[in-house]
């Protein structure tokens, strides 16, 4: 056999179990407060603003804290490394980023999913008549 | 109506053109040609029309169509106006069909001068075609009433102060009523950037649409040598078109958008990179054809691919699949997209793949037979390099899917997945990008190749050490910034020989030299960036960053939006930089625009993060009925509260009595609902000057006492509230040489066209 080939071959299955790897360690698994509590790694936890709880920016720290709950109406304080998210108020579920840490998940991204604007939305064609 | 019988006509029209190019090609007959020919060229004109027909209707806010009323409005200005056309999925689409027409003009008459306009526009109408269908089954002419019925569809009388209606059906007393106002565009997209981006972005998907119609046709005429000489040119072209499409992108993202920075790994703009990637390994790998008659499958599967991938990524970004993963949270289409983009990406991965296989024993074997000395093998090993870049990118934008397939669990990889895999590939790409550069065709004799390298690797490692000495300290970085610096010698190296010689031919050696400087300008602006969060009280000075920056005041700019004056100095230079903050749609949604200072070695990058406004005089209360509180020289009691209706609404008055020294001034602060408009009336005290205003009430019916009032209360002094603008400064390093590279790249691919169409010229 050819040696570029071969060598091709090595290269590629390289390049493939590295890729395959890197993947494996960088993916942020989707789950809730509780097994965020248990593994104590990055996670990403789907869930709502709990309105009635305080929610405030932080300046000196450059920090947003607010309170989310998750699937499972699991409570819990977020520390977000930053300022509050555009489109916070509006979202209709949030997607918070980061580690859980003494009683708290400290996020360094949190996601807003807005309320689809591209559906009928049928309130706001009636309010525009 | 109108609209949509264009658009049908339109999709009838460029059907046909692919049935009569089939025929054509089955059996020759000028008659049918000229049928193929004529209808292709009238289902360009129908999409002219058809899009010409949307943005009229945007122009002229004709709010019974769905699309204008829900994506453009009254008051914004004409060039964003016009953007609306594209803003929306349908829009979009329209565009892509749009440039996909008129480029097929001259596709067909260039092809026609090279014998190819039959195999190619067969393909390429086929494409036309899906495109044009997908506008059938997503109609951007729908009318509003269609999309919600129940709201607006009414029989019977029209009221006399109905004015915005239209009868749908007289005899059976039927007729719509229409909005006035439209939702406007998405306030993120209301910038000139907005007019200037898709257009382009969508002339680079049109074009890949291109090496993949000339592949195809390549092989149904059974040449697989020669249409690499006719499809380059358009392949250089979608490469430039794409490549400053993406390059656009994240110019916006970093100046207005307020990211931080150019690239975020975010799935929108992987998805149009890594079609990209492989279109720039194709034009390596076709390159090699030429010279040495190698890699004939390889050109055809990347060709194929191009397109390919930008259906999927379309598919990826417009079909809903990534879910929460993505940072643009971009529409919910339902499914008609979803399984449309599924089943072109289908259809054309099995024509593609089909007529490869087919013709696969046909296809002649050239040995790659050069030594490792080569700038084939070189090439080789860069297009390799660049389609496994694709290729972890692709995976790493598709995790949400494969995730979904693998554990039945939706997840996306963390930013940190792309920095590792491409790292190392940049690298690569970088030192092979010098190393190919200095070598010749075939055999490279290894004594010369050896003693060209010796000045580029000195200069880059003399480049290395002033970096180290700089601040770039991290092991990996200083790899990476010795390989770009090679890359960037031996190609000033090459370029200035090949300039002297044949300036034409220099296209290469400066996109290269682009590729250089801003693999270089990453390192500086998005590694060794730094950044700190600033609470910038009015008239104060603050340092930050070696910069001393005082917020002076904020001013109304236009459409309902804020300037914030922030003095910037440094070393005996003032700046004024102003960040843009406003409202979007919804109440709370607050869109943030930075702005920046460029200076020659960095930028001074300032986002807003937040303005708040503290009276130190303001207190708040709250108060139980008949509850009294005592506060240093009077007290406060709560009697309840009167509940008058006036017109059109209703007014709630607080009854207060203020305990003065035995003396019962009474106060009356109100809120007034009028239509649903909210508004509060505060109260003064004459004797001390408090001022009350409401700020919340919680009646209780059940239990009176138990019902409460929030006030607040502010007291008059001198002192004047505090005034705070919250804002990110950072400093980006050499970012300037990211943008010089970028202009490089551009300006390498164009001189490369030019290069290109000459050659196909004299060839045909």
């Amino acid at each position: 056999m050819n040696i570029k080939i071969i060598i091709s071959i090595i290269i590629i299955v390289g390049a493939l179990i590295f890729g395959a790897t890197s993947f494996m360690e960088t993916n942020i698994e989707y789950t809730n407060f509780s097994h965020a509590e248990k593994v104590q790694k990055k996670v990403q936890v789907k869930g709502e603003w709990v309105k009635e709880k305080e929610s405030k920016f932080e300046a000196q720290q450059n920090q947003f804290i607010f309170y989310m709950k998750d699937e499972n109406n699991h409570e819990m304080k977020i520390i977000l490394d930053g300022a509050k998210p555009n489109n916070f108020e509006i979202a209709t579920s949030l997607v918070a980023k980061g580690r859980f840490k003494d009683g708290t998940f400290y996020a360094n991204e949190v996601l807003t999913k807005c309320p689809s604007k591209y559906e009928g939305d049928s309130s706001a064609v009636k309010k525009m008549l | 109506m109108l609209g949509s019988i264009i658009v049908k006509i339109t999709f009838a029209t460029s059907l046909f053109a692919m049935f009569a190019y089939f025929l054509h090609y089955r059996k020759q007959s000028e008659k049918i040609l000229q049928l193929a020919r004529m209808s292709y060229q009238i289902s360009v004109v129908g999409i002219i029309l058809s899009f010409s027909l949307l943005s009229y209707l945007i122009m002229t806010h004709q709010f019974q169509f769905h699309y204008v009323w829900n994506y453009s409005s009254t008051d914004l200005p004409t060039a964003l106006l016009f953007s609306s056309s594209y803003a929306g999925q349908e829009g979009s689409f329209m565009l892509w069909a749009f440039f996909t027409g008129i480029v097929g003009i001259f596709l067909m008459n260039y092809a026609a001068k090279r014998n190819y306009e039959t195999e190619l526009m067969l393909v390429y109408s086929a494409i036309f075609t899906f495109l044009i269908g997908m506008l059938i089954a997503k109609n951007p002419f729908a009318y509003i009433w269609d999309v919600f019925p129940s709201e607006l569809l009414r029989t019977g009388i029209v009221p006399p102060d109905v004015t915005n209606y239209i009868w749908l059906d007289k005899a059976k007393q039927l007729w719509a009523q229409y909005p006035v106002g439209g939702r406007g565009l998405n306030p993120l997209l209301q910038n000139y950037w907005m007019v200037i981006h898709p257009p382009i972005l969508f002339i680079g998907f049109t074009s890949m649409s291109i090496p993949f119609s000339y592949a195809i046709a390549g092989m149904l005429k059974k040449d697989y040598v020669h249409w690499i000489r006719i499809a380059t040119p358009w392949t250089v072209f979608g490469a430039l078109a794409l490549g400053t499409g993406i390059m656009l992108g994240g110019y916006w993202a970093y100046e207005t958008l307020g990211w931080g920075g150019y690239w975020a790994w975010d799935p929108v703009e992987n998805s149009s990179l890594v079609p990209w990637l492989v279109c720039v390994a194709s034009l390596h790998t076709m390159l090699s054809q030429r010279k040495s008659g190698a890699f004939i499958k390889t050109n055809f599967i990347l060709s194929i691919l191009c397109f390919l991938l930008v259906l999927y990524s379309t598919f990826l970004t417009r079909s809903g699949v990534l879910g929460e993963t993505s940072v643009h949270s971009f529409v919910e289409p339902g499914m008609w997209v979803y399984w449309l983009l599924l089943g072109m990406i289908g259809i054309f991965a099995t024509i593609g793949f089909t007529v490869f296989f087919v013709r696969w024993k046909e296809m002649p074997v050239v040995p790659v037979e050069h030594s490792f000395v080569s700038r084939e093998f070189a090439l080789f090993l860069g297009a390799a390099a660049l389609v496994f870049s694709s290729l972890f990118i692709a995976i790493g934008t598709s995790s949400p899917i494969i995730t979904n397939i693998l554990k039945n669990k939706i997840s996306a990889v963390d930013t940190a997945y792309y920095v590792t895999t491409i790292l190392p590939l940049g690298i690569a790409i970088a030192l092979l990008a010098g190393i190919g550069q200095l070598l010749w065709w075939k055999n490279s004799k290894l004594q010369p190749f050896l003693q060209s390298l010796k000045i580029p690797i000195i200069l880059s490692i003399i480049f290395t050490i002033v970096t180290y000495f700089i601040g770039a300290t991290h092991f990996t970085m200083l790899i990476f910034i010795f390989s770009s610096s090679f890359a960037l010698f031996a190609n000033i190296a090459v370029g200035i020989k090949i300039f002297k010689g044949n300036p034409k031919m220099a296209g290469g050696a400066i996109a290269h030299i682009g590729l250089a400087l801003m693999f270089l300008g990453f390192v500086g602006s998005a590694k060794y960036d730094d950044k700190e969060t600033v609470s910038l009280e009015k008239g104060k000075t603050f340092e930050s960053l070696g910069y001393t920056m005082k917020y002076i005041g904020y001013r109304s700019i236009e459409r309902g939006r804020y300037a914030f004056d922030v003095e910037v100095e440094k070393e005996q230079q003032k700046f004024i930089v102003t960040p843009v903050m406003f409202e979007g749609q919804e109440e709370g949604n607050i869109i943030r625009n930075p702005d920046i200072i460029n200076l020659l070695t960095k930028d001074f990058y300032l986002s807003p993060l937040s303005y708040d406004v503290v009276n130190p005089n303001e207190k708040e209360i709250t108060l139980h009925t008949n509850e009294v509180l005592s506060l240093n020289d009077i007290s406060i009691k709560y009697n309840g509260y009167d509940f008058i209706s006036i017109k059109e609404g209703n007014s709630v008055n607080i009854k207060l009595d203020i305990i003065d020294k035995n003396k019962i001034r009474k106060l009356t602060p109100t809120m007034l609902n009028q239509k649903g408009n909210v508004t509060y009336q505060p109260a003064m005290d004459s004797v001390t000057g408090i001022q009350f205003t409401i700020k919340g009430m919680k009646p209780n019916k059940e239990d009176e006492s138990k019902s409460t009032v929030t006030l607040s209360m502010i007291a008059p002094t001198n002192i004047q509230p505090v005034e705070t603008l919250v804002v990110e400064a950072s400093i980006k390093p050499f970012i300037n040489v990211v943008w010089l590279g970028t202009f490089g790249v551009i300006v390498g691919f164009c001189i490369t066209i030019v290069r290109r169409v000459q050659e196909a010229k004299k060839r045909s």
